[in-house]
């Protein structure tokens, strides 16, 4: 068996010439007093001009953290190897005045809270001035106008009256569209949702995520959704990531990989999604045991302490991510087979 | 197998997080109590200012220094000499408008250059992190952990009496005081979403100090100036009693207090009077200080 670093980034293999992103083997470690926590095991991944990628894993696999590294906003307390380049600049090793000009005309970002996201000492129309100004060379009048028209992009009612209003006066998915006009305000080539919808309610998450692959239709932006949602990875993304640990554990394009789950982990979390055919007060399937503390890496697969369907060599050795199958990629030693999971 | 996509959805995650800044929830205290905390040491602040800077303005107070020989000690409420006199025979009211200024611009001044040097220090040393906040924040604590009093005596008899070296002794105090209120408050918002947002959409650090941390840290730097400007007062009628503030027959309450106290048994109002004065400033900035921070929530 080869090793998994001499795999190299899946995604450049198997698609066109120039990626957007290219992310391969990407490492970041956090040191504390107590140990180094190994938050990114070394993940490759590109994304292509006007793709839209989804990465998809639970609560500490590192989904966060890779799409903090690059936007190059990792706390000092993170050390990373590895490669991001983006449009071929290599991004690892800048300094955070050369990443200032990267940022917001190439990449921008949309987080999860929206109540936090803004400045409640600002008016949105400022903030929206103040991401243009920092960026494109125009006058205040011509960034307000551009914000106002950012506005009515985002679809906001009245955007000349709202460019006035405070952040208090607006609500949840509102500001989340203003955080989203802030964020497309220089016309960046990628956008990365962090868990962008998951603190609205759903009606508000269908219409925020409409609204993105509307405004990724007419702007032609690359878009990297990070959740833990499969059901808005699998209604939006192209193409999926499943992280676990660290890890990339399943890439595969959206249609097949929720056809044909191969990687037990990713079957796994699907079980435990409840679903309008199962009986009312039933139990719902949860993975037994909890994730691996990421201050140790295992000798053997992460996933084999929790896996239903683990042997004896998942423990001795980690499985590598190879592609298996044309544009599908699992580490697994013992993957399900085609259409019989379980 | 495959999942239906669009069975699959998350219950949306409730955002508990308090609302910072003015809009913080209300205590137990009713409303009414609430504002009346504000108005009334607000009201008694406002008309102290008055009188201190504006009415011997207006009005023919007479002169805090250079009364009249014959006409010492007068009792309280004499015609044209509402407080009295005192042993040399000053207007005891003048005297007190005159040295609330004193007392009120070396306050106002002690908090806008703490306000300004140290809320600035503090400020760029948290968001700038590393050894530069470590050594800056040491020698702060330094000055910190020195007794007040004593430090500033020492710093006050090293420059002189007078009102200008008061101010910078005070200053050794409220430096370091609000630069670890400043600090405090900048690693809160440092990694706020909005403060990472700005710069991810590349703002400049000073664009995002000024336009980001500021305006969101400002009702705490307010209330407390206000609870410094308190303890200031206090301090420099201390260091006017022992003889190292404002230097006489230049009027404050500190010095007031102090060559009256030789007479306290015969005239117990040359001490009253100033202590009161002082007394009520102290407790007013505290109240309107305290009142000030339960309204905005801030800590």
């Amino acid at each position: 068996m080869a090793a998994a670093a001499a795999e190299g980034a899946p995604a450049s293999v198997q698609l066109g010439p120039s990626p957007l992103l290219e992310v391969s083997d990407l490492r970041v470690t956090f040191r504390t007093r107590a140990a180094s926590i190994h938050a990114v095991q070394g993940i490759s991944f590109s994304v292509e001009p006007g793709q839209t990628l989804a990465i998809i894993g639970e609560s500490g696999s590192g989904k966060t953290v890779s799409a903090q590294a690059v936007m190059g906003i990792l706390p000092r307390t993170a050390t990373v190897s590895g490669s991001i380049r983006f449009k071929g600049d290599e991004l690892v090793g800048r300094s955070e005045h050369e990443l200032r000009d990267y940022r917001g005309r190439n990449v921008a970002m949309v987080f999860q809270n929206p109540e936090r996201s803004l400045n409640p000492t600002m008016r949105i129309g400022t903030q929206i001035a103040e991401a243009i100004l920092s960026h494109l060379k125009v006058d205040r009048k011509e960034a307000h106008e551009r914000a106002v028209e950012l506005l009515r992009m985002v679809r906001l009612q009245a955007p000349e009256r709202r460019f006035y209003e405070y952040p208090h006066q607006l609500s949840g998915g509102m500001r989340q569209r203003v955080m989203i006009a802030i964020a497309l305000a220089c016309g960046p080539a990628l956008l990365i949702a962090d868990e962008a919808t998951t603190a609205l309610d759903v009606t508000t998450q269908a219409q925020i995520m409409d609204l993105l692959m509307d405004l990724q239709q007419q702007t032609g932006t690359a878009l990297l959704m990070i959740s833990h949602d499969l059901g808005l990875a699998a209604s939006y993304a192209e193409e999926v990531i499943v992280m676990y640990a660290g890890k990339v554990v399943e890439q595969a394009p959206t249609k097949e990989l929720f056809a044909d789950v191969r990687m037990p982990y990713t079957q796994a979390l699907l079980d435990a999604i409840p679903r309008i055919e199962t009986e009312p007060h039933v139990l719902l399937p949860v993975i037994g045991g909890r994730p691996p503390d990421l201050a140790v890496i295992p000798s053997g697969c992460s996933f084999a302490p929790r896996c239903p369907a683990v042997q004896d060599d998942c423990r001795e050795q980690a499985p590598p991510l190879r592609q298996h199958e044309p544009g599908r990629w699992w580490a697994c030693w013992h993957p399900y087979r085609k259409g019989a999971p379980e | 197998m495959s999942v239906p996509a669009d069975l699959i959805t998350t219950a949306p995650v409730p955002d508990t997080a308090a609302p910072f800044g003015p809009f913080g929830t209300a205590g137990r205290v009713p409303g009414w109590a609430r504002s009346l905390e504000i108005v009334i040491p607000g009201a008694i602040l406002a008309a102290l200012l008055f009188f201190c800077f504006i009415w011997p303005l207006v009005y023919p107070v007479p002169k805090p220094i250079g009364g009249s020989l014959l006409t010492p000690h007068l009792p309280l409420w004499s015609p044209g000499h509402i407080l009295g006199t005192d042993i040399v025979g000053d207007d005891v009211m003048s005297r007190i408008l005159y040295g609330g200024r004193v007392s009120f611009e070396v306050a106002a001044a002690v908090q806008v250059i703490g306000l300004v040097i140290g809320g600035s220090l503090g400020m760029a040393a948290a968001y700038r992190g590393g050894w530069v906040e470590a050594v800056l924040m040491r020698i702060l604590d330094v000055f910190l952990a020195f007794p007040s009093l004593v430090l500033v005596l020492a710093i006050a008899d090293g420059l002189g009496p007078s009102e200008t070296h008061v101010i910078w002794a005070l200053s050794f105090f409220s430096i370091p005081a609000f630069a670890r209120v400043a600090r405090a408050a900048t690693l809160r918002l440092r990694d706020q979403p909005f403060v990472v947002a700005s710069r991810l959409s590349g703002s400049r650090p000073l664009t995002i100090m000024f336009r980001h941390l500021v305006p969101n840290m400002w009702p705490q730097l307010l209330t407390f100036s206000l609870l410094g400007a308190s303890l200031t007062i206090i301090l420099e009628g201390a260091l006017d009693f022992l003889g190292y503030g404002i230097p006489p027959p230049a009027a404050s309450w500190g010095n007031m207090i102090a060559s009256g106290q030789q007479l306290i048994s015969v005239y117990p109002s040359f001490v009253v009077v100033p202590s009161v004065f002082l007394l009520v400033t102290a407790i007013c900035l505290n109240v309107l200080g305290d009142g000030l921070r339960a309204r905005w929530g801030t800590r």
